[in-house]
């Protein structure tokens, strides 16, 4: 059973790397690169790290501060190994791995982005620009075979808190209670056009609009009249009209802690944060959703001059072969789930007990224009 | 018939040199000196694109002479006691004048002052005046001793005890510091932060208030400094707070291994180096802690405009000299001077975006160059009069160490305890400042008994006397 797994996902990546260079039409010398890199061969940590004591400094290009911890427990246990952290935002890596690529500067060795707006899958991922890499010892080990094209290593949402200082408990039970005049400038989210976690879960909602226009009539008894508008915009139209937007979730994070916000959309992680003090707490049931599922990819940036000590990072950020290793670590909090069949969820509450929804990330895509320009729109009312 | 060749190429070489097309005669440019501040941030004056444009904006030839003298109080005693040949002085960062300087140099005649007043001030480089200081805590020592961030002074105290006898670097040793700081600047004297807590304080107009109230002399002001010397003599704060130097403090907080609890100042960005986004990550803005009275403020800040040039009376070219400055604080200048190259470095924004004060943007910035080695501007020396709306329009740069996007989230958190101060505040005393910051220090560490009413006495009636 576990072999017949190893061999789908290995497929699954070969498919991936020959569909990624045949449809770039990668030149020659990228291609060579390939063939040096070998991302589907399987090697050993202790053959990487002899390997990596001959390469440079690793860069890691991150969109999450957690990547700190394990570059220290990294450098900790590979002793002559450095690792370099660059921290981005995700739309500002996807960027900076593109310009790096096009213009054939190798800065970047391992990527760790948020991959669910569906801008890391198309410009990164299917361009090739970014190389998975699983090894088949920890490959098997995979709840999710789907998600490891993605190069998936940790599962999170992007979800709703309410400030639980001023409530017990959840004060509403249905998403559109959020459009309540008593909640005017107490919902605070970032801005989606710069966070693409909260670009899947605003963008994802028209994936599940039927589901979103049920739990407007079990509300209110009737069909939302939408004035000609998708069920979804008239949603986000009414509840932006209660929602201050900000840069990131740690503001959102922020607000609920000093009482400025009633509602939070942010991303789950920040929960490992509730033992600083910070009132709020998750939303795990709402009609018909608090949020939507996220995950977090780590890949191989093609170009890469130090292959082997990329490899053996992701590795380690994996958790190693046993999932024992202090890479994931950081990365298994409150508020986070395992990719792992083999590794707890670091949240008490199970991902299929929680109204998350998964959003298509290629839907994303193909609605990318119209998405940035509604949400542009809706951002100059706020102006 | 070779000489009269000679003479003929003579002629046109020197009617060609004299007639360079455009200029004529009496229009070659002026030449300024300019004394600016030396910093390793700025490579190669020269280039420099904000110089170049100056230059073509003014028609003056900008001739820079840079200053390595670090005391900006040394460099212009000497300045004023040689006949240098310099034109402008510009200050900034750490090159700035100490308080009556500039006054005293003035009243001697030594400073040109066009309309009697200093107009060439610099506004928006710094961190926008919110909070005088605030205090910074390792949240990740916090959460490995599974501590929230403190909310009131005894809230600090427990804290800064489970630092010193929880080893929450891990690494065995006893080598934290819990509460750390410098005594050079008030933003950095932790001392400062926590008087918050018990009265109105505000270093910067002599302690106080606009209505004439003697904070100094207040019953909270005095269990403020007992307070502190709880912490001072319990280990809890540094002992070496009043004597360790700016530069040791930044060293202490970006140690690779930390050591470091808490430390105050008014930019994340004065303490912690640039590009080190794992040292930045350790630390989270702690919103002024309430006291036993219920009290909680934010100190005040120094809210002092800032002198960015000057204009030396001796100078024969006070004409060019007001051009230039009055150029560099010209909006368009001032924008080069705080954010580089337009279009480049940054663009004006669509307000479409969200500013690091969560208010629409102005400003997108495409290259972050501050504080860092660039060529684009003077790195915040000289004078600038950015408007308030590029100040705090600014977008956030995406990255989670961006120090200005750290320092703006803090400011905001401190909004809430700021306190009308009910009119103009007073002109700060030097000798009564230096008076009282003296007895501060003594008090906590103990070398006078804040606890003897007899000494606390004394101690008022000496600043009193100062006052009369």
């Amino acid at each position: 059973m576990k072999k017949r797994l190893v061999k789908t996902i290995s497929a699954v990546l070969a498919g991936v790397m020959a569909c990624t260079v045949a449809a770039c039409g990668k030149p020659a010398e990228e291609d060579a690169w390939l063939e040096k890199a070998c991302p589907d061969k399987d090697e050993t940590a202790e053959e990487l790290y002899e390997k990596a004591l001959q390469e440079n400094i690793l860069v890691v290009y991150t969109v999450s501060t957690r990547a700190t911890k394990t570059k220290e427990a990294f450098e900790a246990a590979y002793p002559g190994l450095c690792v370099e952290i660059r921290d981005l935002r995700s739309p500002d890596l996807v960027e900076e791995v593109e310009k790096n690529y096009y213009s054939g500067n190798s800065d970047c060795d391992v990527i760790i982005c948020n991959d669910n707006s569906g801008e890391f899958k198309s410009r990164i991922v299917d361009t090739g620009i970014a190389v998975p890499y699983l090894p088949s010892d920890i490959a098997g080990k995979m709840k999710d075979p789907e998600s490891n094209v993605m190069g998936s290593f940790t599962y999170e949402a992007e979800m709703l808190f309410y400030n639980s200082a001023k409530y017990d408990e959840c004060p509403i039970e249905n998403i559109w209670e959020l459009v309540n005049e008593e909640y005017k400038d107490r919902i605070y989210m970032p801005n989606p056009l710069h966070s693409f976690s909260t670009y899947a879960f605003c963008g994802g909602l028209m994936c599940v609009e039927d589901e979103l226009a049920g739990a407007y009539k079990e509300l209110y008894g009737s069909e939302p009249d939408t004035d000609g508008m998708s069920v979804t915009d008239y949603f986000w139209k009414r509840v932006s009209e209660n929602i201050v937007f900000t840069n990131s979730s740690d503001e959102v994070l922020e607000a609920l802690g000093s009482g400025s916000a009633d509602f939070g959309f942010m991303v789950s992680s920040k929960q490992r944060f509730a033992g600083l003090g910070y009132d709020m707490a998750p939303v795990y049931r709402l009609e018909p959703f608090s949020g939507c599922r996220t995950s977090y990819s780590a890949m191989i940036a093609r170009n890469s001059d130090n292959i082997n000590s990329a490899k053996l990072f992701i590795r380690f950020l994996y958790g190693e072969s046993d999932g024992k290793g202090e890479g994931y670590k950081p990365f298994s909090t409150d508020g986070t789930w395992s990719v792992r069949t083999d590794i707890p969820d670091g949240n008490d509450v199970p991902l299929d007990e929680i109204d998350l929804f998964v959003p298509d990330q290629d839907v994303l895509t193909e609605n990318r224009e119209y998405l940035e320009k509604f949400w542009t729109g809706i951002l100059e009312t706020k102006a | 018939m070779n000489r009269k060749i000679c003479k003929l190429l003579t002629i046109v070489l020197t009617i060609s040199l004299l007639y360079v097309p455009g200029c004529g005669f009496g229009s070659q440019p002026e030449i300024l000196h300019v004394a600016i501040p030396y910093s390793d941030n700025i490579p190669d004056i020269d280039t420099n694109y904000y110089i170049n444009y100056l230059e073509e904006k003014t028609g003056i030839d900008i001739v820079v002479s840079f200053v390595k003298i670090e005391s900006c109080d040394e460099y212009l005693k000497m300045l004023f006691d040689s006949g240098a040949e310099i034109d402008i002085v510009l200050f900034g960062g750490s090159f700035v004048p100490g308080d009556g300087v500039l006054e005293e140099y003035a009243s001697r005649g030594d400073i040109y002052l066009p309309d009697g007043e200093y107009k060439y001030v610099s506004e928006g480089w710094d961190t926008p005046a919110g909070a005088g200081t605030v205090l910074w805590i390792n949240k990740e020592w916090l959460v490995n001793l599974g501590m929230p961030i403190p909310k009131t002074s005894d809230e600090l105290e427990d804290v800064l005890e489970a630092f010193k006898t929880g080893d929450p670097n891990g690494n065995g040793i006893h080598d934290e510091i819990p509460l750390a700081g410098s005594a050079g600047e008030y933003d950095l004297n932790p001392v400062e932060f926590l008087m918050g807590s018990f009265a109105i304080n505000d270093p910067y107009h002599s302690r106080m208030t606009a209505d004439g109230k003697r904070i100094w002399a207040d019953p909270a002001y005095r269990d403020g400094i007992e307070y502190c010397r709880g912490l001072y003599e319990k280990g809890l704060m540094d002992k070496g707070v009043f004597d360790c130097s700016y530069g040791q403090l930044c060293e202490m907080v970006n140690s690779p291994v930390p050591i470091v609890g808490a430390f105050t100042s008014s930019s994340i960005g004065d303490v912690i180096y640039r590009g080190n986004p794992e040292v930045m990550a350790r630390y989270v803005h702690v919103p002024p802690l309430t006291g036993p009275a219920g009290e909680a403020y934010a100190m005040i800040p120094e809210n002092k405009h800032k002198i960015g040039a000057i204009i030396l009376s001796r100078s024969e070219k006070k004409e060019e000299a007001q051009l230039l400055l009055d150029t560099m604080m010209s909006e368009e200048a001032s924008l080069i001077a705080r954010f580089g190259e337009p279009g480049v470095d940054w663009d004006y924004s669509d307000g479409k975006d969200i500013s690091i004060y969560m208010t629409p943007s102005t400003i997108i910035t495409k290259n972050y160059i501050r504080d860092v080695v660039q060529n684009k501007n003077l790195n915040g020396v000289g004078p600038m009069a950015v408007p308030e709306k590029y100040i705090y329009g600014v977008t956030w740069n995406g990255l989670n160490s961006d120090a200005e996007y750290v320092d703006a989230r803090a400011q905001m958190a401190y909004m809430d305890f700021f306190v009308d101060p009910g009119g103009e505040l007073p002109v700060g005393n030097a000798e009564l400042s230096e008076y009282l910051d003296r007895h501060m220090i003594a008090f906590v560490t103990g070398e006078e008994d804040v606890r003897s009413d007899s000494i606390w006495r004394e101690y008022v009636s000496g600043a009193e006397e100062i006052l009369h």
